[in-house]
């Protein structure tokens, strides 16, 4: 043992006095599937934290090796006051609690450790350290319930948070302190387009960076583990904190965990932070709380949900904002993540989830079973307060592309029943088509805002055109390397200011024909 | 709802009505109702509540040896007045694993004033 531990123990033994201060406790009456029944606690309060106290009867060793050096303290949270005592959920294992247990209240609501130590970490749902790296060694306690900011707190969303997807940029534009639904079966690509999100932030400067926590609850821990390697590669992981609440925790821990993820959020928007969350998914959180309000004999309401099922995806998603200069400026941007079945956005939980947020982008299976990823479905998907913050380098070439969408699919459907066209329906069918594969990206490869700019700028003027369909990708990759090596000042210049100019137009013309110039044979349909 | 009719016999009775005259107006409301059926429900609902109202009540002084009681008995005073409970009205138990010192349990109130509370507590504040 070194001379500071020796040193730490004799100050704590003169710290010692005799407690006789009476501690406010009750006694476990009935425990199972994670909830326990707790005759007194009179006193106790909603949300607060208790402890149970495994020592009682054993002896002094077994003591610490059941409770303090193995597993650490056993917590329950309060979540039902009734009449002749309280309910609550463990926060741990059910196993640990047995019947006449004393439970001590501790005067605390929940709360989670937060720090810039936990960048690059993982950690569960009560903010301890998952990952075998060790403690955080300089903490501070966040509250996982607390009042979203007021209206005179907040300023409007302006600020854009470029995810590196172009159909989402161009199109379903998200500003930092919104809430933007990512909808969609499983396995259309949800958590894709939100991890590209999280390693698009990569390119941001390190000033204006946000800060993101990606909270998994009820996912595979293999699916976690696959992530953060995928964020680790990518070098995201240096910005990013990820909050795991796997299928094999508790239902109260998935439930918690969006909270954790929020709370931890919170203080760095406090401290003036941007920060991009992302909840994969509330569907399984709402699944989860579902499980506790029936085992705490909560009323069952539609698809037997409890009747606060919106309330607890409403006050979670409420605290996304961006707060005023007065608070900080710092801001919470929000990408929930829903799983419809079968394509039924109408399901309570959907539906639910969809008046709550500020747009939503659907990703559809037809679309990506024909190849076409990330699977957007562009025209259902919105974005209520997003274009204000879109850059105007953007907005000058992504203003036709949707409506110009629109119109290919209504051809292209039609299209299966007429032979003849012409030229101008024809032209706009083959302009769409290319659309399509400009807009189609690889997996784990979020596209900067200038190169985003610069192809959305190229195919809407034509530059496609000639380009048979199945090789526009490729002719597009070329062109980004040509822009890169013979044009980086132009796209420098975009990126910088945020804005097309004219001379950047010119510039971006000339790259264009420079390019058909020197790699004709690309450019070979209608010869 | 015989835990809700039983609640509301024991509350009328600690209101200060005499237990004939309680069961006497439980057994028109049941009457009243239809409802008659519920009362042999009732009774064995009320003996719960009965029961676990008097653990509540119970107030225990554990010790670690049978010889500590007497220092405990001295020490425990204060807390003791606090919880508005007589000496008299105490019971008294014998845990080995205590160590040394006492623990007070009762009302829903703790005072642990034991060896092994202490020892522990140095234990999670050196390892924190």
């Amino acid at each position: 043992m070194d001379s500071a531990t020796v040193e730490k123990i004799i100050k704590e033994i003169g710290n010692i006095a005799p407690a006789h201060e009476g501690e406010h406790v009750g006694r476990v009456v009935a425990v199972g599937d994670g909830v326990v029944a707790i005759d007194g606690l009179s006193k106790a309060v909603m949300s607060e934290v208790l402890l149970f106290e495994e020592g009682k009867g054993k002896k002094l060793k077994g003591t610490m090796s059941a409770g303090g050096e193995a597993q650490g303290e056993l917590f329950g949270l309060i979540l039902n006051l009734e009449e002749d005592g309280v309910r609550a959920t463990i926060l741990g294992d059910t196993a640990r609690v047995s019947e006449g247990m004393t439970v001590k209240s501790t005067g605390r609501i929940l709360s989670v450790p937060a720090s810039a130590e936990m960048l690059g970490r993982v950690v569960n749902a009560l903010g301890e350290h998952i990952d075998g790296k060790g403690p955080f060694k300089k903490t501070t306690l966040m509250p996982i319930e607390r009042q979203a900011a007021g209206v005179i707190d907040r300023k409007s969303v302006t600020v854009p948070l470029a995810t590196g997807t172009k159909a989402i940029d161009a199109m379903i534009p998200i500003g930092r302190g919104q809430r933007e639904l990512i909808i969609g079966d499983r396995g259309t690509g949800k958590t894709t387009v939100a991890i590209d999100a999280i390693i698009n932030q990569k390119y941001e400067p390190e000033a204006t960076r946000p800060i993101c926590i990606y909270v998994a609850i009820g996912q595979k821990e293999s699916k976690t583990a696959r992530i953060a390697q995928q964020l680790r590669e990518q070098g995201a992981m240096d910005y990013t904190i990820i909050v795991d609440a796997p299928a094999s925790a508790p239902a109260a821990l998935q439930y918690l965990a969006p909270f954790s993820g929020v709370a931890i959020g919170e203080y760095f928007m406090d401290k003036g932070r941007d920060v991009l969350i992302i909840y994969d998914d509330l569907s399984k959180q709402a699944t989860a709380y579902r499980q506790l309000s029936l085992l705490l004999r909560r009323p069952p309401g539609r698809e037997a949900y409890p009747g606060d099922v919106f309330y607890l995806h409403s006050r979670l998603l409420e605290r996304a904002c961006r707060l005023s200069e007065e608070k900080g400026g710092g801001s919470i941007t929000a990408l929930p993540i829903i799983e419809t079945q079968e394509g039924d956005v109408s399901g309570y939980i959907p539906t639910n989830v969809i008046s709550i947020t500020d747009g939503q982008m659907f990703l559809v299976t037809d679309l990506f079973n024909k190849g076409i990823k990330p699977a957007i479905d562009v025209g259902i998907s919105v974005s209520r307060v997003g274009s204000a913050a879109q850059t105007k380098a953007m907005k000058s070439v992504a203003g036709g592309i949707k409506l110009e969408l629109a119109q290919f699919r209504e051809l292209e459907a039609f299209m299966q029943f007429a032979s003849d066209l012409d030229k101008a329906t024809a032209d706009r069918i083959e302009s769409g088509r290319r659309m399509v594969e400009v807009l189609k990206q690889k997996n784990g490869a979020p596209i900067p805002l200038e190169r985003q700019v610069a192809a959305l700028y190229a195919a809407g003027h034509a530059f496609f055109l000639d380009v048979p369909v199945n090789k526009v990708t490729e002719v597009e990759g070329q062109l980004m390397e040509f822009l890169d090596g013979q044009y980086s000042k132009t796209l420098a210049a975009i990126k910088k200011t945020g804005q097309l100019s004219e001379d950047a137009k010119k510039e971006l013309n000339k790259a264009m024909e420079e390019f058909r110039l020197a790699h004709a044979e690309l450019f070979s349909v209608g010869k | 709802m015989e835990t809700a009719y039983a609640q509301a016999l024991w509350k009328m009775v600690e209101g200060g009505m005499t237990p004939a005259k309680a069961v006497h107006a439980l057994r028109d409301t049941l009457k009243a109702h239809g409802r008659e059926q519920l009362m042999p429900r009732i009774a064995r609902a009320f003996a719960r509540i009965a029961q676990r109202e008097a653990k509540r009540t119970d107030v225990v002084l554990t010790v670690a040896r049978e010889k500590d009681e007497r220092r405990a008995h001295k020490e425990i005073k204060d807390a003791l007045s606090r919880m508005g409970v007589e000496t008299k009205a105490l019971k008294t138990q014998v845990d080995d694993t205590l160590i040394g010192g006492w623990r007070l349990e009762g009302k829903e109130t703790l005072v642990d004033a034991s060896y092994k509370n202490q020892l522990i507590e140095l234990y999670n504040r050196v390892t924190a």
